[in-house]
């Protein structure tokens, strides 16, 4: 059976916070556009598993993050770059300079070197602000768990943003176009 | 109370403690100038978190997730509704293909672009549209339709000789695992001297594929990770990629899977040996 259309609506609704996490998560608009449709779709083909006293935010959190791990392990071989596509990531990166540019560069430096399983439930209680229960129910780990990785997560970011200086550019240039 | 570790001060931030334990770790903050510092060192990240990614909210959806949303989804999503979607596209035929090509060429720029990549990867492109279709001459040594140690050494003669020539490690990848076979090469005139060309066929007189090689042009991409490139030029899907010493280009008019299977073959048995240099 077809998502009802009061689903649907509810789903348009989440989408801008989808989109935040996603974001924070890729770091990267575009790449960040394609995991929230991914999750869009694949909440569209399981809508009847949603519980509606849940967070439909939270549910679809959830789908997000196990997309993203999907997609890390079939890229864990190679990068494959549509010329047009690294294009337009490009494009976005200039065209788009977030509200403070000193201090987005070392920020989301200092994001991308953090490792996945800090920074993921860093930014589901910072940025999303997630109970530390949902943070656990998102990742599939004990809140404990959750609890030592994101005070981890801090001390990791912060040592990155003080010791950064240096080291900044090395981390920029991931891909490139021949 | 005891030292609070990290976890407790991290989880009091979040304001993940009951009022009696929240209230303990305040009165210990109060005292510990030095720990509070670094709790509101983590509290302006945290804020800092929320500033850098807050605007996303305000930003309006794309079209492409508020369409996914109201459009697609589920109704193609059963089975029997696709094959009838499917059957409905070969019926139609050629008017639906032509209109799909005349609107991917009239309002999507990304197309095009894709039509016109690099231009020795375009070199790649024609050299395997002149060289594919010759029945008696598709190659200049041919190692195919020849006994086993013949092959072998037809095999050594050509890597050798293309390594001379191109001055880039020459490696004869073997894509028989996927179903194709060996035909031979030749040397091409590149831009600034020599190029390769690599042509397989699947077994059975099939389809071929080539695989096109040069010295990459000097700059700083020389010792930048591989990333592979997807193009098509009309029937002709294109991956290409620098890897080390040599830029690669693999041609054939397969769907894009297919491709990319034959890449992943090459890009792994380009790292892994290197035939030397032999003058």
């Amino acid at each position: 059976m077809d998502a009802p259309a009061a689903f649907r609506q509810q789903l348009l609704a989440a989408i801008p916070r989808l989109r935040r996490y996603a974001r924070s998560l890729m770091l990267d608009a575009h790449a960040a556009d394609d995991l929230v449709q991914t999750t869009l779709e694949r909440a569209l083909a399981h809508w009847h598993q949603f519980d509606q006293r849940r967070d439909l935010v939270v549910w679809l959190i959830g789908i997000a993050h196990h997309a993203h791990l999907d997609e890390l392990r079939r890229n864990a071989r190679l990068t494959v770059v549509d010329p047009a596509q690294a294009q337009a990531h490009a494009d976005a990166r200039s065209f788009d300079p977030g509200p403070d540019l000193g201090l987005r560069v070392d920020l989301v430096a200092a994001l991308r070197r953090l490792p996945l399983e800090q920074r993921e439930p860093l930014l589901l209680v910072a940025v999303e602000q997630l109970s530390y229960a949902e943070c656990a129910t998102v990742l599939h780990l004990p809140v404990g768990t959750v609890m030592s990785r994101i005070s981890r997560g801090r001390v990791a970011l912060r040592a990155l943003l003080e010791g950064q200086g240096r080291e900044a550019k090395a981390a920029r240039t991931l891909r490139r176009v021949i | 109370m005891n030292t609070p570790d990290d976890n407790k001060l991290s989880a009091w931030l979040d304001g993940e403690l009951d009022a009696q334990e929240a209230a303990q770790v305040e009165a210990w903050l109060g005292e510990r100038p030095e720990a509070a510092a670094r709790v509101r060192e983590w509290a302006a990240d945290r804020d800092a978190l929320r500033a850098r990614f807050d605007p996303v909210l305000n930003e309006r959806s794309p079209q492409r997730l508020t369409k996914a949303v109201l459009e697609s989804g589920s109704r193609l999503a059963r089975p029997w509704a696709l094959a009838a979607a499917m059957a409905g596209v070969f019926v139609l035929g050629g008017a639906v293909g032509a209109l799909v090509a005349w609107q991917a060429a009239h309002t999507d720029p990304a197309a095009l672009a894709q039509q016109a990549p690099v231009p020795w990867v375009q070199r790649a492109a024609v050299a395997h549209s002149v060289y594919v279709p010759e029945v008696r001459h598709p190659v200049e040594v041919n190692v195919a339709d020849r006994t086993a140690p013949d092959v072998r050494a037809q095999e050594e003669h050509l890597a050798r000789w293309l390594t001379r020539r191109l001055d880039v490690p020459v490696k004869l990848f073997d894509l028989r695992e996927h179903g194709y076979e060996l035909v031979g090469g030749r040397l091409l005139p590149d831009v600034a001297g020599p190029s390769a060309q690599l042509m397989y066929q699947r077994a059975g007189g099939g389809e071929r594929v080539t695989v096109y090689l040069r010295k990459p042009d000097s700059g700083p991409e020389a010792d930048a990770p591989a990333a592979f490139h997807y193009a098509r030029r009309g029937e002709l899907g294109l991956f290409y990629w620098v890897e080390g010493a040599a830029g690669y280009a693999l041609v054939g008019a397969l769907p894009r899977d297919k491709l990319l299977a034959l890449a992943e073959a090459i890009h792994r048995q380009g790292s892994a040996v290197e035939v030397p240099a032999l003058r």
